[in-house]
């Protein structure tokens, strides 16, 4: 059992800031706030539980727990939605974690400049329900659409999977407030006024502080996009008796030039058979269909009209079948809920057995694509082969650019676990299989990560490789930013910033 | 609250141990997911958007318990924080995709009563939730008045001159909320069902249905209750039992079955249901206007448990002189009263806000009056609608107004 090691005398200075019923230091309160969606090594589940939880409501009161948090040299995690797939609202380190979902109000709707202004803890569906009165939409919308908040998309640097057409999380954000590791408040945008979209003042702030899994700080509000609601909306499924058929397709669609295209969706021979083990949630496909390409378009009537035309040409001239209206509305609408289906896990001789979902995310050039997915489908099996416990779930690749949509593919390959059956050894096995996978990616000339972030356990050995020389400027940022390395420290191997030779 | 605990190994061990027998799969089932599609649709968590609430917390839980981090007097507290509406389970995608394919349910509200159940046989209790049920157990109706005793003498004073006989084969059964707070509702029911020429009696002694006692963990009670209540519908001869509360409406057709299993063979009828159909066949008409714009509140037993959500509406529509302003029932499987599974008790502060918020909701489409067909509702969704000028009534009530009916 973890003791408590925060003092009774911080604690208190805790509940000064944040209020009685805002600093949670029980058992449960805790635990529930060790592990996000991905994998999660049940066994040690007491390694990773944060001492105390503030759910603060200002970010003066964030500033003033930062700043305590230094005093003490006490590390601090942000957590938004905790669905995050790379562990970064994981306490690696135990400390004080900042939840900040209490903070979900609607700050500001400039319907003029649209513009809304929101704290960080407000999801993206309820921020919609809102908007829609209004005929808008923040089209920031990832599979956990229902259950991620601002916070965490910016934490993150999100993509959404209608990213081609409205731009992912980096797009759609214009500007933020943030709590430094020391504890003071900045705004970072692209520029000048907190709605400015452009601007080429100073440095470009902005991107820095995305994507950094809360180790360069905690957001407290941010200014976000505001977008007219589409008119209509076309999708289309097609279907192809081979992959290399399915991806030529995709090329096809995502090169066509239509800017209404919102994405395109390609999934594997795998990923059809993962579906077909229900046959309620996947409209069945006779077995001579061995990969799908799925598309949508959005925006206005008349130019939706127009390119629908086109895609249906070309999908006619890439040899593939239409699949019919009925998948297109359903599948397509359904898509956020389709992903991990516990109930899907089937151990070597097919026994149904609950597993959990890892979920890979890397950004793969297109041209690549036919050979990553091959090697990756290896490593699975060998994964499998050796322990009875993990499960190949197939892939899917999506069109990954915003608003040019062809050059590289958020590239998944989805893996049940049955994690009742972790121990140190299947643990260790998984944790090479994840950094195979992370150097497939890289050996082909992609990236790690196309969203999730890359600090999970084996992929984040291979950061600094990725990165180059730019590992050695993040390292620099951090432990300028961060002197006494509180801000959710132990991700991204930045402890290596506060080693003697350091930068 | 800050204090300071760290899990404990207190408890009866055996019973956990059975506990978790019994619900580690599915606990593991919605552990595996992790994805939290339920948490923005739960009521509580709305308000108080603490992850502790939410049914991966509840499900986690478990697994935590399984692994010796987590003991009942860690978590027992934390499942205050729900009011069974069911949400949870109908947004969950385990059950929207695959359920059917592999016959499975999260099954989020049986969770949160058995570890209510556990909490209670292990002695763990909510001083709130025991205090009602004692009063209760004395009394043999729920406490709602307040100061003002309940009792078994007065459970049948709402229907005061209105000359109903006891037994028959058809048995009205009515909530202690409506026996004895919102007395309103029974009278508009009997008046309705009396000019629609249904037949029907009361029961002898009619005691609470047991079902509160079993959401909020006390099951010995809760079926000591329900073995009362049906040796009186066998006494007097009852073989169809007319419900007008959703709650009632889930004991006698969940619970009761559980307890008493193939002997259980009574019909059980939802007045709501019921009224729809006397519409529909002409039995009753509604024929005085009644001038209101108004909004319907789906009751969450009705919509989220029992995918009762077009009778309401049904009867709103043949309502004459009414400006019905609809929100469909998914748009409403978010919205709740507060009022269910004893969160009232323990926590009156969160039932408040939840009312708040969705008397807020009704305001919006500029509606004068919130229709419910829940009487546990109508209490806290009135003390908001007040102040929010929003006027909150049962749709019994409105019809009896539609139907000319004094009450
Ligand atoms: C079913 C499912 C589908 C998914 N699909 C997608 C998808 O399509 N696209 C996609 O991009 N992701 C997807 N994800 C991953 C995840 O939803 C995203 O990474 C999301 O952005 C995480 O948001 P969150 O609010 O849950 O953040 P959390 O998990 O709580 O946090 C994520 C990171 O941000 C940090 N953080 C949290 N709050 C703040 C803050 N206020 N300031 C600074 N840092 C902060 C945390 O420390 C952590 O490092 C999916 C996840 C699931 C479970
Ligand atoms: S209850 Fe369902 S939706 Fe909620 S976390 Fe569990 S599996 Fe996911």
């Amino acid at each position: 059992m973890p003791t408590v090691t925060l003092s009774d005398a911080l604690l208190d200075e805790l509940v000064q800031i944040c209020g009685e019923e805002h600093v949670f230091a029980g058992a449960a309160a805790r635990f529930n706030r060790a592990r996000v969606p991905s994998p999660f090594p049940v066994h040690r589940w007491d390694e990773f539980v944060p001492d105390a939880v503030v759910l603060p409501t200002s970010a003066e009161q964030i500033s003033e727990v930062v700043k305590l948090a230094n005093r003490e040299r006490v590390p601090v995690v942000p957590r938004a939605g905790g669905t995050g797939l790379t562990d970064g609202a994981v306490p690696l380190r135990h400390g004080i974690m900042v939840d900040v979902k209490l903070m979900n109000r609607i700050l500001e709707l400039d319907l003029e400049d649209r513009t809304v202004t929101v704290q960080p803890g407000i999801n993206m569906l309820k921020l919609s329900e809102e908007l829609k009165p209004h005929g808008f939409i923040y089209p920031d919308n990832p599979a956990s659409y229902p259950c991620s908040l601002v916070g965490g998309r910016i934490g993150t640097s999100g993509w959404s999977l209608i990213g081609g057409r409205y731009g992912h999380t980096r797009d759609l954000v214009i500007s933020f407030e943030l709590v430094l590791p020391t504890g003071e408040i900045v705004r970072v945008g692209d520029g000048g006024g907190p709605k400015v979209r452009k601007s080429s003042s100073g440095y470009q702030l902005k991107h820095l502080f995305m994507g950094h899994q809360g180790t360069l700080g905690i957001v407290t509000e941010a200014t976000l996009e505001l977008v007219k609601r589409p008119e209509a909306e076309f999708s289309a499924f097609y279907a192809y008796p081979s992959y290399l058929d399915a991806w030529r397709a995709t090329g096809d669609f995502a090169r066509s030039g239509a800017a209404t295209l919102a994405g395109v969706v390609l999934f594997d021979e795998w990923k059809l058979a993962y579906l077909r083990r229900d046959d309620e949630a996947y409209i069945p496909q006779p077995e001579s269909v061995k990969a799908v390409v799925a598309l949508a378009l959005y925006g206005n009537d008349d130019e939706v009209r127009a390119s629908a035309k086109r895609m249906l040409r070309l999908g006619k001239a890439s040899g593939g079948t239409y699949l019919g209206d009925e998948i297109s509305q359903g599948d397509w609408a359904s898509r956020h809920d389709r992903y991990a289906t516990p109930l899907h896990g089937r151990t070597r001789d097919g026994q149904v057995v609950p597993m959990s979902w890892h979920c890979e995310d890397a950004s793969i050039l297109y041209s690549q694509l036919p050979a990553v997915r091959e090697k990756w489908h290896a490593i699975a099996a060998g994964l499998r082969e050796r322990f009875d416990m993990f499960d190949d779930w197939g892939m899917f690749a999506y069109t990954n650019g915003a608003f040019k949509p062809w050059g590289d593919y958020l590239t998944e390959i989805d893996i049940g676990i049955w994690e009742m059956q972790w121990d140190d050894e299947s643990w260790a096995a998984w944790v090479d299989a994840k950094r195979e996978i992370a150097r497939v990616a890289l050996e082909h000339g992609g990236s790690i990560s196309a969203c999730h972030g890359s600090c999970r356990e084996g992929e984040v050995d291979l950061v600094p490789e990725e990165l180059g020389g730019g590992f050695e400027v993040m390292k620099a940022v951090k432990r300028a930013l961060d002197p006494n390395n509180v801000m959710n420290p132990g991700k991204y191997l930045l402890d290596r910033a506060y080693e003697e030779d350091a930068p | 609250m800050a204090t300071r605990e760290v899990g404990s190994e207190g408890g009866d061990g055996a019973l956990t141990e059975q506990f978790v027998a019994e619900w580690r799969n599915a606990a593991y089932n919605c552990y595996s997911s992790g994805h939290k599609f339920c948490r923005e649709v739960c009521p509580v968590m709305q308000v108080t958007r603490d992850e502790a609430h939410t049914p991966t917390a509840f499900h986690a839980n478990v697994v935590a318990m399984e692994q010796g981090h987590l003991s009942i007097e860690d978590v027992a507290r934390d499942y205050v924080h729900c009011t069974q509406c069911g949400a949870c389970e109908l947004r969950c995608p385990n059950t929207l995709f695959t359920g059917d394919f592999y016959r499975f349910r999260t099954r989020t509200v049986d969770l949160v009563k058995a570890v209510r159940a556990l909490a209670v046989e292990s002695g763990v209790h909510q001083p709130g939730w025991q205090r009602w049920n004692e009063l209760t157990d004395e009394r043999k109706n729920e406490p709602v008045l307040n100061g003002t005793p309940v009792s078994q003498e007065h459970v049948a004073d709402w229907a005061d001159g209105l000359g109903l006989p006891v037994g028959g084969e058809t048995v009205l059964f009515c909530d202690c909320e409506a026996a004895f707070y919102r007395t309103s509702l029974p009278r508009a029911v009997a008046r309705i069902l009396q000019a629609a020429g249904v037949e029907f009696g009361l029961m002898r002694e009619q005691w609470c249905c047991g079902g509160p006692a079993a959401e909020m963990g006390y099951v010995d009670q809760a079926r000591r209750f329900a073995e009362h209540n049906v040796a009186d519908w066998r006494a007097v001869g009852a073989k169809r039992i007319l419900v007008l509360d959703p709650h009632d409406y889930i004991s006698f057709t969940e619970d009761y079955p559980r307890f008493f299993g193939d002997d259980y063979d009574f019909e059980i009828v939802l007045v709501v249901e019921l009224v729809a159909e006397l519409l529909r066949e002409g039995k009753l008409t509604l024929s005085a206007p009644v001038d209101r714009v108004a909004t319907y509140h789906d009751a969450c037993r009705l919509n989220k448990r029992k995918g009762i959500y077009e009778a309401p509406r049904e009867i709103l529509r043949a309502i004459p002189g009414l400006t019905f302003k609809d929100v469909d029932h998914v748009t409403q499987w978010s919205y709740c009263s507060g009022a269910g599974a004893g969160l009232s008790i323990e926590r009156p502060d969160l039932t408040a806000e939840i009312s708040r918020r969705r008397v807020e909701r009704a305001k919006r489409l500029e509606v004068d009056t919130l229709v419910s067909a829940c009487v546990w509702s109508e209490r806290p969704l009135s003390e908001q609608g007040e102040s929010q000028d929003v006027e909150v009534v049962d749709l019994m009530e409105l019809v009896a107004q539609a139907a000319g009916l004094e009450l």
